[in-house]
């Protein structure tokens, strides 16, 4: 009867570690996928920092993962897209930078993750472009560059340099012509992307592709 | 057994069935104004949530038992609260205090125009000091536009309210530059020594500026060099006026620069009539070495040394003898310096400097030899003590060697000084609204035998978002002029003494900015009956500034306009009247547009300024004579392009298109029977140039 206890005390340990571990997971997963609903659905700026509020919550909760803080920052950067006031813009890239900079620490050799930070410093550029251009550029282009040395497959840096180029005024070297073949090489990366986890990043494809009929 | 597995059972099922709590509230700033997104959110937990647009938020959350509910917004900091759930619903009245941050705190503006592309809510950038138009990248031509500062004379340098050009000091990382000029040519101003090109930030001081800087009783002048570049690049000009090589090679950590240029302006001066009599038009040559290197990760050191000679003679008018006299010179000008800065742990920084520089002219005027030398030797140091978010404190002592000599048809004096200065200053910010700037400054002249103590403190309140006022007071002392200095010990500093009142308002690409000032002086060099320091003065005036990137899609402008009154009594002056650079009334107007369709930068300036005193010896009074006012309107185009597939901008400019015939003063002959007038070279100036960068296709201005 001893013996029997001992193992079932065991059980019930093991049973108990199982589940918390798993309810920890469910937990993760529900609120992540509350996340991207929240992402999905929203169309305000004050919707995008709802959304981006929520991952920040789950990064600092989970502390292990870098998708929370991934999407924090990229829905900081969506939310500064509907912003006008360029000192509240500047707030919103320099808060994006501090998420994507959390997520980083938690994973230092993630493609995505540097595709983010070259996007936002392109994004931080724009907010004033005439004093911010040529010093900035380089930092960003060097991010995108990494991004797509440590996953070529990933389609978002060559998403984002071509998107760069678009924006770009002919005149500094940007411009529809110069945006095209670029469009076209990220559209070719987009169609032999497959994520492994369906929160996994997988956005841009339907940007890519209608920048690109602009630039027809 | 059986018990067991119950007891099991319900262990499995807390996690499943936990009573929920709802949690509502509101968030709000300290004055009671709603935070919109804010995240509110229970430590250890996934649940939380953000407010609306009113400051409400409401969630349900699974927790029990005392939690930590914590808040944060952008723009604000983060708090916590501690309750305790028991299922019933709670209300919570949340208040966020602001973040004290650059972003938002209040920023003293008294006196200073900053153009820099890293700071925010500055006026200027520094693209803005080398593209304004009729400057020709010039840092000082440029600043001329801004209030405060007298149009373009006969002289070189900055006159800023009511002050001499001497009085006018340029910091380059933070060291005195002795000679930033190229040399001064009878009636004709010089350009600057550096290119605008260098520098990231300028901060450009009207008055009440920091106790870092002494030795400059108007105005300061402070440039900061840029960091690594980005690029391993080579950029070739090719101008109307000469041409020049720079190769910039990128490593690692560091950067090595090195350049030349050649100037002559005969080809440019045949082609527009000169009013000037050249005999020998300028020429120069000169080169430059920058070295630059990151030291661990926040340590920045920095060098540049630029070398160049150049010559020119010319023929004046001898109105006495009513014939030509000849002047010619030639200047070799050696600058170097050396900076180092750095951060110690988490709240010290630390930025040292050493420049040293040689300066020599010499040539002919009239019949007779002149020379001139000036060495300086400068080294600085600065300790800044970060406490809390803002607050600084910093502390520093610099010690600059002087040296001049001249000589006169083999005769020769000199002088030599030691100035010994020690500073501390502390930026002491009472909330994001409110900040204090409190700066001593203890000087010493070992030639005058002189000591000096200057207290500064400025003020300024932010009154709204984005509006703000300033106040602030100094007390500033310079030596006396070198020509003066080497005629005599027995003299004192010269003081000058600021009080100024500022507002601004900033608000999505507007900038409105008014500035009232009152300068005394006291203590000027007087040069008759024997050189004494019993010269005085004052300067007051309205400053008003308007700048507008919003109204007019892609047109970018300003308006600047200065009322100055002044009267001093100094020199050779027998009493106390308004100097030649005391115009009453100054305006500009700059003008910029980027045409995307044509590629093309198109900039203008026009300024006008009401008539300069000048000395009319048949007049009743002393400087009682004005000229006619003064007007110029320039433009530039910058189109860009590529040359061979490299990256190429054409630049024109055009001073003066409307041909102004402006008048600076007259000469007299000594019996008052001939005049001349005082005019620049021609009247119109057009400048043609070609910058191209070679291994930097994309993205430079």
């Amino acid at each position: 009867m001893k013996k029997n206890i001992k193992n079932i005390i065991a059980i019930v340990f093991i049973l108990l570690t199982g589940t918390t571990l798993k309810a920890q997971d469910a937990k993760y997963i529900g609120a992540m996928q509350s996340g991207l609903k929240m992402f999905s659905e929203a169309k305000t700026g004050a919707d995008y920092v709802a959304a981006s509020n929520q991952f920040e919550r789950i990064g600092t909760q989970v502390k292990t993962e870098w998708l929370p803080f991934y999407y924090a920052a990229y829905t900081q950067l969506i939310n500064n897209t509907t912003l006008t006031n360029t000192d509240e813009k500047d707030a919103a890239m320099d808060k994006a930078q501090e998420l994507i900079d959390k997520a980083e620490a938690i994973n230092p050799k993630e493609s995505e993750i540097f595709s983010m930070k070259g996007y936002i410093k392109f994004m931080k550029i724009y907010v004033n472009p005439m004093a911010r251009m040529q010093s900035g550029m380089g930092a960003a282009i060097t991010d995108l560059e990494t991004a797509k040395a440590l996953n070529p497959a990933n389609p978002r840096p060559y998403f984002i340099l071509a998107q760069n180029a678009f924006y770009t005024p002919e005149a500094f070297g940007g411009g529809k012509n110069v945006a095209k073949p670029k469009f076209t090489e990220a559209a070719a990366k987009f169609d032999a992307f497959k994520t492994s986890n369906p929160m996994m990043p997988n956005w841009g494809v339907e940007r890519n592709a209608s920048l690109l009929v602009e630039c027809k | 057994m059986k018990q067991f597995l119950i007891f099991l059972i319900f262990l499995l099922s807390i996690g499943e069935s936990q009573a929920q709590t709802l949690i509502m509230g509101t968030v709000k700033d300290a004055k009671a104004k709603p935070v919109i997104g804010a995240s509110i959110s229970i430590k250890d937990s996934y649940d939380g949530t953000s407010t609306d647009s009113l400051g409400n938020f409401s969630f349900k959350s699974s927790e029990s038992g005392e939690i930590l509910v914590l808040f944060s917004a952008i723009g604000f900091g983060i708090d916590s609260v501690k309750i305790v759930l028991t299922g019933a619903a709670l209300n919570l009245n949340l208040v966020l205090k602001e973040k004290l941050n650059a972003l938002n705190a209040v920023t003293i503006t008294a006196g200073s125009f900053e153009a820099s592309d890293s700071k925010k809510g500055v006026v200027l950038s520094s693209l803005d000091v080398a593209t304004t138009a009729g400057a020709v990248a010039d840092v000082y031509a440029a600043l001329q536009t801004l209030p405060g500062t007298q149009p373009a004379s006969g002289e070189s340098g900055l006159f800023v309210r009511g002050g001499a050009a001497t009085e006018t000091n340029t910091y380059f990382d933070g060291l005195l530059v002795k000679n930033p000029f190229n040399t001064q040519l009878p009636d004709i101003a010089s350009r600057g020594r550096f290119s605008p090109f260098m520098f990231k930030g300028t901060t450009f001081s009207a008055g009440g500026y920091s106790a870092v800087y002494g030795q400059a009783l108007s105005s300061a002048l402070i440039l900061e060099s840029k960091d690594l570049p980005e690029k391993t690049t080579t950029d070739i000009s090719l101008m109307t006026v000469g041409g020049g090589l720079d190769q910039t090679i990128r490593f690692k950590n560091s950067a090595l620069s090195f350049g030349g240029s050649y100037i002559n302006l005969k080809p440019a001066y045949s082609v527009f009539k000169q009013a000037t009599d050249w005999n020998h038009e300028p020429t120069s040559a000169g080169g430059t070495i920058t070295y630059k290197l990151k030291v661990a990760k926040t340590g920045m050191l920095k060098s540049y040394t630029e070398y160049s000679k150049s010559d020119v003679s010319l023929n004046t008018a001898d109105l006495n003898t009513q014939s030509k006299s000849f002047f010619s010179n030639g200047n070799k000008n050696l600058y170097t310096n050396l900076s180092y800065q750095d951060y110690i742990g988490n709240d010290w920084k630390i930025n040292t400097g050493f420049s040293a520089s040689n300066n020599s002219d010499n040539g002919e005027q009239a019949i007779n030899n002149y020379g001139r030398t000036d060495r300086l030797i400068q080294a600085k140091a600065t300790v800044t003590k970060y406490i809390g978010q803002l607050s600084t404190i910093k502390f520093g002592s610099d010690f600059l060697s002087s040296h001049r000599d001249e000589s006169w048809n083999g005769l020769s004096r000199a002088y030599n000084d030691r100035l010994t200065s020690a500073y501390v200053e502390s930026d002491i910010f009472l909330s994001n609204d409110l900040v204090a700037r409190v700066g001593l400054r203890a000087e010493h002249s070992s030639f005058l035998n002189q000591n000096n103590v200057a207290p500064r403190v400025s003020l300024a309140y932010k009154t709204g978002k984005g509006s703000q006022v300033s106040f602030a007071y100094g007390e500033f002392f310079q030596n006396p002029d070198d020509q003066y200095l080497v005629q005599t010990n027995q003299l004192d500093f010269q003081k000058a003494t600021h009080y100024m009142a500022n507002f601004q308002k900033m608000k999505d690409g507007q900038t409105f900015r008014i500035e009232a000032y009152y300068k005394k002086y006291n203590d000027l060099v007087k040069s008759a009956p024997n050189l004494n320091n019993k010269g005085y003065g004052y300067a007051k005036g309205i400053d008003l500034f308007w700048r507008d990137k919003k109204t007019f899609n892609g047109v970018d402008y300003w308006i600047s306009y200065s009322y100055l009154d002044t009267k001093r009594d100094f020199s050779n002056y027998p009493s106390a009247v308004t100097p030649e650079f005391g115009a009453k009334h100054s305006l500009n107007i700059v003008y910029k547009q980027f045409f995307s369709k044509l590629k093309s930068y198109v900039g203008a300036t026009y300024s006008i300024a009401s008539g300069r005193p000048f000395y009319n010896p048949n007049a009743t009074a002393f400087m009682s004579d004005k000229t006619k006012p003064y007007q110029n309107l320039s433009i530039n185009v910058s189109y860009l392009t590529s040359v061979f597939g490299k990256y190429t901008v054409i630049y024109a400019s055009v001073s003066n298109l409307p041909g102004f015939k402006n008048v600076y003063g007259y000469h007299y002959s000594n019996d008052g029977q001939f005049r001349e007038s005082v005019q620049p070279p021609a009247l119109r100036n057009i400048f043609l140039g070609m910058f191209i960068t070679i291994g930097d296709n994309t993205y430079k201005n």
